[in-house]
C-alpha cells in the first residue's frame, strides 16, 4: 500500500515534453511510481481534469523575516510554491550580531518595506549564527527554504560599523571567506550583493563599499560549493546592467559558479535597452558563463499610502525624505502647509501624466468611502482640486490610511515579456514574496503566469511554464532531487486545474504581527499541494503538514 | 566563444584601492587635461557624480569601491 496516489491527473513532469495521463503513487517522502498504479493508498486524490507537476521554486523573495512566524509562507505555498529563496538582495536576517539587529531592521524597513512593528512585534531574536537561525525556521517549516546569506550582513558582521565606511583589509577579507564557509556549510544555497540599495539612513548599503577583490575572494569560497552568486544590478541604466553582467561572467567562469541577476524589466520605453542586454546575456553563455537574469510575470502595480515610505516617490526627495523620517502627525503637518504643498506639487510635476490616473482603493473614514474606486482625476473633479492636492488632502483626512493604486505601471507589453519569458536562457522569478507588502501582492505571479500567458494569450506552452519555474530553477540554484515528476525524486508536487488556475484579487489584510497589514492574493484553481510526501495544503482543508526543509544546495548545475 | 569576439559595449572600470576622479582621469583618459579628464568622466557618470548632492559616498570622494566606472560616452546604437 502507498502512502498518496494521485490518479488520472495529467503528468507535466517538468521536463518540458508533453504532458501525459498516468498516476502518481508517493512512499514516504518520494514518488515511487507513475504510470498506472493499481495498489490502494492510505490517501488518494482524484486529480481528472487536472495537472500533476513539479511544485514551483520561487528564487526571488524575502521571506526571512516571515518564516520566523510562519513556516507555510503564506499564501506562496498555496499558489502550489513549494521551494522559496529567501536572503536575496544583499540582505538576510542571519549572521547577525545582537548590537547589529535594529540597523538590519531598519535597512529591510528601507530597502524591502517591511514594517518596524512586525519585526518588534513578530520576532524573538534568539539567534546570532546563520546556522542558529536555520534551526530557529526549522520549527514548524511546511515549505522548502533554499536561503541565500546576504553581503551587507557578513560585512556587518566582520567589520562593524567600517562596513558601511570603507574596502575591508585583507585580514577581514579572510575572514568574511571563513563566515560564508560557515554559511555555505550550515545550509546556505549562496550569497546575494547589490549595486543600488541604500539603508535606513539613505545611504548605500554595506555591500556596496565592497571592492572587486573583495567580491572576487567571496565568489572563490562559492566556487569552493558550486553556489549561486545573486546580485541586484543598476538596472535602471542598461549599460550598467551590461557592465555588471561581464562582472559575473568573468566570476562565473572563473569559479564555475552560476550567477544570477535581477530585476529585468520590459517597459515600452526600454525594448532595444533590454534587447540589448539580452544579446549580452547570449554573448556571455556563449562563452560558458552562467549569468540568468530574472524576469517576473506580473506587471508592475504599485499601491501606497503616507503611513510608510514608497518606493514610488524615491525620485522626489522631499516627498521621500516626509514620509522616510516623518511621523504621521509631521507629514499630515507638512501635506496641510501651503508652501510646503506649493514646493511638493512643483517636485510632482515630472509625473503628471501619472497622479490623475491613481485609483483610490482604501480609506478608513465612511465620509470618504464614495471616492473608493474612482481615480484621482475624477476624485479631484468633484472636489474642485487638482488630483495631487487631492491625494495630499485624502491623505490628512484619513490620518495617511487612505491607499492609492498606480496600476500597469509598465512590464505589461504581453508579447514582448511572454517573449522574454519564453527565452531559454531567462530564469522566471524576481517575486519578492515577503517583501513590499504594502506596495503590491507579491504572490500569485505562477497562477499569473498559467492563467494569462498560458491560458488566455496563448504565448507559451502549459509544458514550458511548468519547466521553466521548476526544473529549471531547480537546475540553476542547484537543488538536488526537487524540480521534476520522476521516480525516486522527492515528492514535491503542485495538482492544478489550467482552465481555472489564477491569481486573485489583490486584497488588504490584517494578519501582520504587531496589527499589521499587507496586500495578498488568494489562489484560484490550485487543488493540493504537496511537500515532501505530505499534504501541505488542499483546497478542501487548507494548510496541513509541516515537512518543508532547509535545502541544501549541494549540487552543481547541469542543465542549462 | 573567446572574450575577444564579445560584441563592443561601453568600456568601463572598476575602481582601485584609493581611486578618485582624479587618479581614474590620469590612468584611464592620459591624453585629456586633467581638468577636461575629470569633467568628461562625471559626465559620463552620473549615477556616481550626482551622490555629491546627497552627500553619499567615502569622505569626500563619492566614488564607492563597488562602482561602475565609464571611461568612454555612450556608445550610438542602430
Amino acid at each position: 500500500m502507498y502512502d498518496l496516489v494521485i490518479r488520472n491527473g495529467k503528468v507535466v513532469d517538468g521536463s518540458g515534453l508533453p504532458a501525459f495521463k498516468a498516476d502518481v503513487a508517493v512512499m514516504g517522502n518520494r514518488i515511487v511510481k507513475i504510470g498506472q498504479v493499481p495498489e490502494a493508498a492510505r490517501e488518494e486524490i482524484n486529480a481528472e481534469g487536472k495537472i500533476v507537476a513539479p511544485g514551483f521554486i520561487d528564487p526571488h523573495t524575502h521571506f526571512d523575516a516571515q518564516l520566523l512566524w510562519d513556516g507555510c509562507a503564506k499564501p506562496a505555498l498555496a499558489h502550489g510554491v513549494t521551494t522559496i529563496v529567501p536572503g536575496n538582495c544583499s540582505l538576510s536576517l542571519a549572521p547577525l550580531k545582537a548590537k547589529h539587529r535594529m540597523k538590519l531592521v531598519g535597512m529591510f524597513n528601507q530597502i524591502e518595506e517591511m514594517p518596524l512593528k512586525a519585526f518588534k512585534e513578530g520576532v524573538v531574536w534568539d539567534w546570532e549564527t546563520f546556522s542558529e537561525y536555520i534551526t530557529r525556521i526549522r520549527k514548524g517549516l511546511a515549505i522548502n527554504v533554499a536561503p541565500l546569506v546576504g553581503h551587507s550582513v557578513i560585512r556587518l558582521w566582520v567589520m562593524n560599523e567600517a562596513a558601511t565606511e570603507r574596502t575591508a583589509t585583507d585580514a577581514e577579507i579572510a575572514e568574511m571567506q571563513s563566515v560564508l564557509r560557515e554559511c555555505l556549510d550550515a545550509g546556505a544555497a549562496g550569497l546575494s550583493t547589490s549595486y543600488v540599495d541604500m539603508d535606513e539612513k539613505l545611504l548605500p548599503v554595506p555591500s556596496r563599499y565592497a571592492d572587486a577583490r573583495e567580491v572576487e575572494a567571496l565568489a572563490s569560497v562559492l566556487g569552493e560549493y558550486g553556489r549561486v552568486l545573486q546580485i541586484v544590478p543598476e538596472f535602471y541604466d542598461s549599460d550598467l546592467t551590461i557592465a555588471r553582467l561581464d562582472q559575473l561572467a568573468e566570476l562565473s567562469l572563473k569559479y564555475n559558479i552560476p550567477t544570477t541577476f535581477s530585476p529585468l524589466f520590459m517597459n515600452a520605453d526600454n525594448v532595444d535597452a533590454v534587447n540589448r542586454v539580452m544579446a549580452r546575456v547570449d554573448e556571455q553563455f556563449a562563452r560558458g558563463a552562467r549569468v540568468w537574469p530574472q524576469v517576473q510575470t506580473r506587471p508592475i502595480d504599485i499601491s501606497f499610502s503616507f503611513s510608510v515610505p514608497s518606493l514610488l516617490f524615491m525620485r522626489f526627495p522631499t516627498w521621500y525624505k516626509i514620509m522616510r523620517f516623518g511621523t504621521p502627525d509631521e507629514i499630515s503637518a507638512f501635506f496641510s502647509d501651503s508652501e510646503n504643498r506649493v514646493k511638493l506639487i512643483a517636485e510632482a510635476a515630472p509625473l503628471q501624466g501619472l497622479w490623475p490616473t491613481l485609483v483610490l482603493r482604501h480609506v478608513e473614514t465612511d465620509a470618504n468611502q464614495k471616492y473608493v474606486g474612482k481615480t484621482l482625476k475624477e476624485i479631484a473633479e468633484l472636489r474642485n482640486t487638482t488630483p495631487v492636492e487631492a491625494m495630499m488632502d485624502l491623505s490628512v483626512e484619513e490620518g495617511l490610511e487612505a491607499h492609492f493604486l498606480s496600476a500597469g505601471m509598465g512590464h505589461n507589453d504581453d508579447a514582448k515579456v511572454a517573449g522574454l519569458l519564453n527565452h531559454p536562457r531567462v530564469h522566471i522569478g524576481a517575486s519578492d514574496g515577503g517583501a513590499h507588502i504594502l506596495s503590491f501582492s507579491t504572490y500569485g505571479d505562477t497562477g499569473y503566469l498559467f492563467s494569462h500567458f498560458v491560458r488566455d494569450l496563448n504565448l507559451m506552452t502549459v509544458e514550458s511554464a511548468v519547466k521553466k519555474i521548476t526544473s529549471d530553477t531547480a537546475a540553476i540554484w542547484g537543488i538536488p532531487e526537487r524540480g521534476m515528476l520522476k521516480e525516486g525524486m522527492i515528492a514535491d508536487i503542485a495538482v492544478f486545474d489550467p482552465s481555472t488556475i489564477a491569481r486573485g484579487e489583490e486584497k488588504f489584510v490584517n494578519d501582520v504581527p504587531g496589527d499589521g497589514h499587507r496586500y495578498v492574493r488568494d489562489s484560484h484553481g490550485v487543488d493540493t499541494v504537496i511537500v515532501g510526501g505530505g499534504i501541505a495544503w488542499s483546497e478542501a482543508k487548507g494548510y496541513q503538514d509541516a515537512r518543508g526543509e532547509v535545502l541544501p544546495g549541494v549540487r552543481e548545475m547541469v542543465a542549462a | 566563444m573567446p572574450v575577444e569576439q564579445l560584441s563592443r559595449v561601453r568600456k568601463s572600470i572598476l575602481p582601485q584601492v584609493g581611486d578618485d576622479w582624479s587618479h581614474i582621469a590620469s590612468r584611464e583618459l592620459p591624453d585629456l587635461s586633467e581638468k577636461d579628464a575629470i569633467a568628461s568622466l562625471q559626465s559620463w557618470n552620473l549615477h556616481v557624480y550626482m551622490r555629491a548632492a546627497a552627500r553619499m559616498g567615502t569622505g569626500s570622494n563619492n566614488i564607492l569601491p563597488s562602482d561602475v566606472i565609464f571611461v568612454e560616452p555612450p556608445l550610438a546604437h542602430g
